[in-house]
């Protein structure tokens, strides 16, 4: 699932083919203790929604997701995200989710994205 | 299975349950014996990391990230000593009168709420922050609400020793924000009340507990061992929360009793919005939560508080995916963001359940009112931004990802009713109400206005589940102020009650 999940994660965080090999192993890591602590029954849905996301686009473009060029890739999910069934909506809202916590959800990107608090940040309101 | 023999058990540790917990101990004194049992763990200091996915873990059910039965929004509680207490950012009001007469609590009288509030206030070190530590992130959202003459007030906040950490959500690693696990259950356990953490409770039979105690990776170690107990009491307190605490009595078998058990729960959908200027605004330094504007609240059923979040959480917060969130998100210093809170109505269909397992279900549906005030609140929200001088604001509702202030006289336009889907916009709460609401009667209520449970001696709840009705405000004060009245009401039903 995980592979699934990454090869979504790369138009939904493009910052994800940036990565070192670490990076993305850290990406992963995070996701699957997210997956790891959900009900199975959530994860079942999840990987439901992810072969339905890897197939359909073989009803519109012939191919399934991961062998269409970025940009079919990017008007599959913009589908999904704005999907006229709510299902759809929230599955694809779940996956983006996951995938943002992977990359967001890591200290280290904290500091290249402007996030830098301190324990003593009122020490810093009013400039350094 | 361990047996355990108590006069006073108190299930959960935040607001409800640690406002009790204080208030009952003085009894201590005189051989009572009074036990709160926990079910989250009580970390050590040097745990309260401030990294974001980590800290949700360890402090919120499902690292804050529990889905209603249709998935369309996201519920965010804390389950730690302390309960909610430790990630909320200490926002201190007392209920709106106006608020109070939509209650309609027979036997409740707002004076005697309003004195109670008070004196949580005193208690828990409320207070306005000075001038000098309102961060950029606060002062632009004052200075554009008041540009646009709209009201605005200063939040009263709940720390002591504040250093600025701005990761109040996460756990204060300061140890300054005054919730009951820094001011009500050390006092609690000083005097002699007994605090069990990593404790879950199943159900309630006939004044019995039945529970169990793990073994937790992160927190000191559970007063009692790992393993299986059943603990009686003269009185049980329920207050865990309202989702946990419906759940617990609904798990006990009491819903065929009473019908509007786990029913009206409210939790005031909230969206973070954000916008982006062009100078550094560094709102992560400072408190996150110094205003709040309320002019709308009346007519259009929205709140709009300020707030900054941590990247992830900002991140899930967008809609959209690919190059404009991450354009977004390369700068988070430069961002400005607002919280908004709908005040949903309080409907019988909205409710907690239990699934074949016992665990809990929320059934919670956006109402179309509460869908077209969210999207009036981003409308709104965009002019504070732009008033506030910011360059682009993103509205998950809207046409396009980025409104550019060049734009600002095009909002209503670019942010139509119809943007609004549930999957699409994020929608999340973290005030959670309702589920075994005070009333004079058994058919439509729980409890009475003393958190008596309705045909069941001995049994009480002290939590955010006995409002009828949402609070409209942030509810902790107002939790507080109930639960010193069940502890009234459990002191004074304890003589008469037995095991």
């Amino acid at each position: 699932m995980i592979d699934s999940l990454l090869c979504v994660g790369e138009r939904i965080a493009p910052g994800i083919t940036e990565l070192d090999e670490a990076g993305h192993a850290r990406v992963s890591a995070m996701i699957q203790h997210a997956l790891d602590r959900r009900r199975p029954a959530l994860r079942r849905q999840l990987a439901i929604f992810l072969a339905v996301l890897r197939w359909s686009p073989v009803l519109r473009y012939g191919r399934r997701f991961d062998r269409l060029t970025p940009a079919r890739q990017d008007a599959v999910l913009r589908w999904f995200h704005d999907a006229p069934l709510a299902p759809l909506r929230q599955g694809f809202w779940g996956v983006r989710t996951l995938i943002y916590m992977g990359y967001y959800g890591r200290p280290e990107v904290a500091e290249a994205i402007g996030y830098r608090p301190s324990r003593t940040g009122n020490a810093f309101l009013h400039g350094p | 299975m361990v047996r355990k023999e108590f006069d006073i058990v108190i299930v959960g540790s935040g607001a409800g349950g640690g406002t009790v917990a204080k208030e009952l101990s003085a009894l201590c004194r005189d051989g009572v014996r009074i036990a709160v049992l926990e079910c989250g763990p009580r970390l050590r200091e040097e745990e309260y990391t401030g990294r974001e996915v980590e800290m949700a873990d360890r402090l919120y059910f499902d690292g804050g990230g529990v889905l209603t039965r249709d998935r369309s929004v996201t519920l965010a509680f804390g389950r730690a000593y302390g309960g909610s207490t430790v990630v909320y950012t200490g926002t201190s009001l007392t209920l709106p009168r106006r608020t109070f007469e939509r209650w309609d609590v027979a036997g409740l009288d707002y004076d005697d709420l309003e004195r109670r509030s008070r004196k949580y206030c005193v208690e828990n070190n409320v207070h306005l922050l000075p001038p000098d530590r309102i961060n950029d992130n606060n002062r632009l959202f004052a200075e554009g609400c008041r540009r646009l003459g709209y009201r605005v007030e200063q939040f009263p906040v709940n720390v002591k020793g504040c250093e600025g950490s701005g990761l109040c959500n996460l756990g204060c690693p300061n140890g300054a924000k005054m919730g009951t696990h820094r001011v009500q259950l050390p006092e609690a356990e000083r005097n002699g009340v007994t605090v069990v953490t990593n404790c879950t409770v199943d159900r309630i039979e006939n004044r019995t507990i039945r529970a169990s105690v793990t073994e937790e990776s992160v927190g000191h170690p559970s007063a009692w061992a790992p393993g299986e107990y059943s603990v009686s009491a003269k009185a049980i307190v329920v207050a865990a929360g309202a989702v946990n605490t419906p759940a617990v009595l609904l798990r006990s078998g009491m819903g065929r009793a009473l019908p509007a058990l786990g029913r009206y729960f409210t939790c005031h959908p909230a969206l973070i919005l954000v916008a982006r200027h062009a100078r550094p605004i560094a709102g992560y330094f400072g408190h996150p939560k110094s205003y709040y504007c309320d002019e709308f609240a009346e007519a259009e059923g929205f709140l709009l508080e300020t707030c900054m979040y941590f990247p992830f959480t900002t991140a899930k917060s967008l809609a959209g995916f690919g190059e404009e969130p991450r354009a977004l998100l390369s700068a988070m210093d430069h961002l400005q963001m607002i919280l908004v809170l709908a005040l949903d109505p309080a409907r019988p269909e909205n409710r907690v359940m239990i699934d074949r397992e016992g665990r809990p279900v929320v059934d919670y549906s956006l109402t179309e009112d509460v869908r077209r005030s969210l999207v009036k609140s981003m409308r709104t929200s965009a002019r504070i931004f732009f008033a506030g001088g910011a360059e682009r604001v993103h509205a998950p509702a809207g046409r396009k990802f980025f409104i550019e202030s060049t734009e600002a006289d095009r909002i209503d336009e670019l942010i139509p009713f119809d943007g609004f889907r549930t999957g699409k916009v994020s929608v999340s709460s973290a005030h959670l109400m309702g589920g075994c609401r005070m009333g004079a009667r058994s058919a439509d209520s729980v409890t009475d206005a003393w958190g008596r449970v309705h045909g069941t001696r001995g049994l009480f709840v002290a939590d955010a589940s006995l409002f009828p009705r949402s609070a409209e405000i942030n509810p902790y004060i107002t939790i507080m102020a109930l639960a010193d009245r069940v502890a009234e009401g459990v002191r004074a039903d304890l003589p008469h009650l037995t095991h």
